[in-house]
């Protein structure tokens, strides 16, 4: 079990950025901007990367950009001392990319391979490689904000996101960065990612987001010596893993997130996978709520991870 | 806490065989693995061959391959760990075993994804679990359970660069004391319709069909594209203190290790290697080494048009004048790019040949590129005596890992 104190150390890490843009969810949010379009655009070093782009690339784009201008970060400083260490969700084949592959690819309702080598090779758009591939989002991120520091990325949920939180904060206390940008990126509304879940013994939350959110962190020293504003501070964190067989067990999704001893629904955000508490904390802070933030979850892949932030 | 940090066992799944003894055997002799796929019909599509594993001599069978030959890496890491000394589940008795794995996509499956849109669900006989696709963490639950690793897992998803991250990170997280020993490396198999299709539509893929044996060409003038691998490698690691009190066998040191973003293209590398310079400085940094040190670099090597000058232009920016002293080789030139496992079954390559005095030839090099201009290790197998190893792996969308380890002759 890792189980993290930062309590007491001289030089506690601290958030000096957020950022997080939902989308998809019925009840409102005080920060997420759950009615913003996915406008990538004026992010992009250059506007022809666009279309190389999917969902999850540019929620990661978006939150980190938001995250990277709150910190208020430039890119020299970025370059070769600030690592990215994130999660990304399950992964989002766009059907509109799919179907039209699979419909010339099927002879008397069955998949025909002569088919597919032809007509249905033809449907593929070279642009699907680009726009599936896992590791897009923190390439999009690395890109467009001149990021060469080091990187942890991984998928698909909550737990992960809690072990990519450890190795950055690793990083900060082992000198290997000067700050980390930790975050996720979750494409929940596609059609691959909803059968998935729809398979699963124990259903989440109904409502279902699409969500990007990164958080800056730093040792507060550094904070200070660069006049940074310190929106809150990492006290704990602990990470638990209980191995299981997906084939035979899954347990249920639980989460709960308390903001100075107010517990908040949970169910009132959505299922946000890998984003909720870099969401949770952006939400806090913008809302101006001050104490201390509690998240705590046990997943349906054996974590149960928690964590305590004090709120500046 | 900094422990140094050993690799006691070695699993491998790969199109060159399973067994280490074989595997090494056939790397010297330069036996390439390439040959019509089979896996599927391929015969209407631009490539239709690949380095295939033998999957039907696994001891578990899996829809999704990469999850099968994960499983078979990882017995066998730990079997070999426990083939001298005590048994690692009773040195480590407690919560104290962590799993750090590389891995591919969850790519689905197109019969399912044609079903999926003609039904609109899986038909009974299907397994709800598999339909459609595999998520690939699937496969590192079952690994944990199996081993009862319990520690949080590590999945890696950097694309080309994945395994060799997950050996790294395992690495600095033995180190620095977070975990007494884990498995790392990673499994990958996109030898798919999907797979081999999307790297057909980007052309990244030889399409020297009639002579397959031929195909996978590093830094060779005539090179046209990676031949697609499938495979996994799987190790044991622990403290050299902890390997020796309960009598391991030690392959080799991890000794550094670094990675870094390119920040440049999303298919073609930095033009002068600055992300791939940056991974192995760090590296090297990280093992508390100087250039001069390195006697050999299995390089990422991919017989692409794009990787094979740009990595031997940062291997001449970080070596300088000790280039002419270095051997530099590329595995992917006889079992193919293995993708997200590549790293590992590549370091598995290097480690077991430097451990007999050798290192591997690169086999396909008949007129080498002027623009790769150092020593391949074309054809041959050549005697070795250094020390201290490098090991490069570069992934599309510029994630760069690179791994230092010792190897005492």
């Amino acid at each position: 079990m890792d189980t993290r104190t930062e309590t007491g150390i001289p030089d506690p890490i601290v958030v000096t950025g957020l950022g997080s843009i939902v989308r998809g969810l019925t009840a409102p949010m005080p920060s997420a901007d759950a009615d913003t379009a996915l406008d990538v655009g004026p992010w992009l070093k250059s506007r022809k990367m666009r279309k190389f782009m999917g969902k999850q690339d540019m929620l990661a784009t978006i939150a980190a950009g938001l995250a990277i201008r709150d910190a208020r970060l430039e890119e020299a400083w970025l370059k070769e001392r600030t690592g990215v260490y994130m999660s990304v969700g399950y992964i989002p084949f766009e059907r509109s990319d799919i179907e039209p592959i699979a419909r010339a690819s099927t002879k008397e309702g069955r998949f025909s391979m002569d088919l597919f080598s032809t007509a249905g090779f033809e449907q593929a758009n070279p642009l699907l490689t680009f726009r599936c591939l896992p590791n897009m989002p923190i390439f999009h991120v690395s890109l467009n904000y001149g990021i060469c520091g080091p990187y942890f990325v991984t998928y698909p949920g909550v737990g992960q996101f809690y072990v990519a939180l450890e190795q950055a904060v690793t990083a900060l206390r082992n000198g290997e960065v000067d700050a980390a940008l930790v975050g996720a990126a979750a494409d929940q509304a596609n059609f691959l990612v909803r059968h998935h879940f729809a398979r699963l013994p124990h259903s989440v939350n109904t409502v279902f987001a699409d969500a990007g959110a990164f958080i800056c962190l730093e040792k507060r020293s550094t904070a200070e010596s660069r006049s940074a504003t310190v929106k809150a501070e990492l006290l704990d964190y602990a990470v638990h893993y209980e191995p299981f067989d997906p084939r035979e067990s899954v347990v249920p999704f639980q989460e709960e997130i308390n903001v100075s001893g107010k517990r908040k629904p949970a169910d009132a955000m959505g299922y946000l996978g890998p984003t909720s508490l870099p969401v949770s904390l952006d939400c806090a802070h913008s809302a101006g709520e001050g104490g201390e933030l509690q998240h705590s979850t046990q997943t349906m892949d054996g974590f149960r991870t928690a964590s305590r932030w004090r709120l500046s | 806490m900094s422990a140094r940090v050993v690799i006691t066992g070695i699993g491998i799944v790969t199109p060159l065989g399973n067994d280490i003894e074989g595997f090494r055997g056939r790397l010297l002799e330069g036996t390439s693995a390439a040959g019509p796929i089979t896996v599927f019909d391929a015969a209407a599509l631009p490539t239709r061959i690949a380095a295939e594993v033998n999957a039907a001599a696994l001891p578990v069978q899996t829809k999704d391959r990469k999850i099968a030959f994960g499983l078979v890496a990882a017995r066998a890491a730990v079997e070999d760990a426990n083939s001298a000394g005590v048994a690692l589940a009773k040195h480590y008795a407690g919560d104290s075993g962590g799993l750090s794995l590389g891995i591919g996509l969850e790519l689905f499956s197109m019969p399912d994804m044609v079903s999926y849109l003609v039904k609109g669900n899986a038909s009974d006989e299907e397994n709800p679990l598999t339909f459609l696709q595999t998520p690939s963490d699937m496969c590192i639950h079952i690994i944990c359970k199996e081993h009862e690793l319990r520690q949080p897992p590590l999945t890696h998803i950097s694309a080309c660069a994945a395994s060799t991250d997950a050996i790294g990170a395992a690495f600095h997280l033995i180190r620095d004391g977070r975990r007494a020993w884990m498995l790392a490396g990673g499994t990958d198999s996109m030898i798919n319709p999907m797979g081999v299709a999307g790297f057909c539509k980007i052309n990244a893929m030889t399409r020297r069909n009639d002579a397959p044996q031929k195909a996978s060409r590093p830094f060779d003038r005539d090179r046209d594209g990676f031949l697609l691998g499938e495979g996994a490698g799987i190790f044991a690691m622990e403290s050299l203190k902890n390997a020796r009190t309960r009598g391991a066998r030690v392959y080799a040191e991890v000794a550094g290790y670094g990675n870094s973003f390119d920040a440049h293209g999303i298919s073609e590398p930095h033009p002068e290697g600055e992300g791939a310079l940056l991974a192995m400085q760090r590296a090297l940094d990280d093992a508390r080494i100087r250039p001069e040190q390195i006697s050999h670099i299995n390089a990422h090597g991919t017989g692409t048009t794009k990787n094979d000058p740009v990595e031997t232009h940062a291997v001449r920016r970080l070596l300088g004048a000790h280039a002419k002293n270095v051997t530099v080789n590329s595995t992917k030139s006889m079992v193919g790019h293995l993708i997200s496992a590549s790293g590992a079954v590549e370091l598995a390559a290097m480690i077991t040949c430097a451990k007999s005095g050798w290192v591997h030839p690169t086999i396909n090099l008949e007129n080498q590129d002027p623009a790769c201009d150092l020593d391949y290790v074309p054809g041959k197998a050549r005697k070795t005596s250094g020390e201290y190893f490098l090991k490069n792996s570069f992934g599309f969308g510029g994630q760069n890992a690179a791994l230092v380890v010792r190897i005492p002759a």
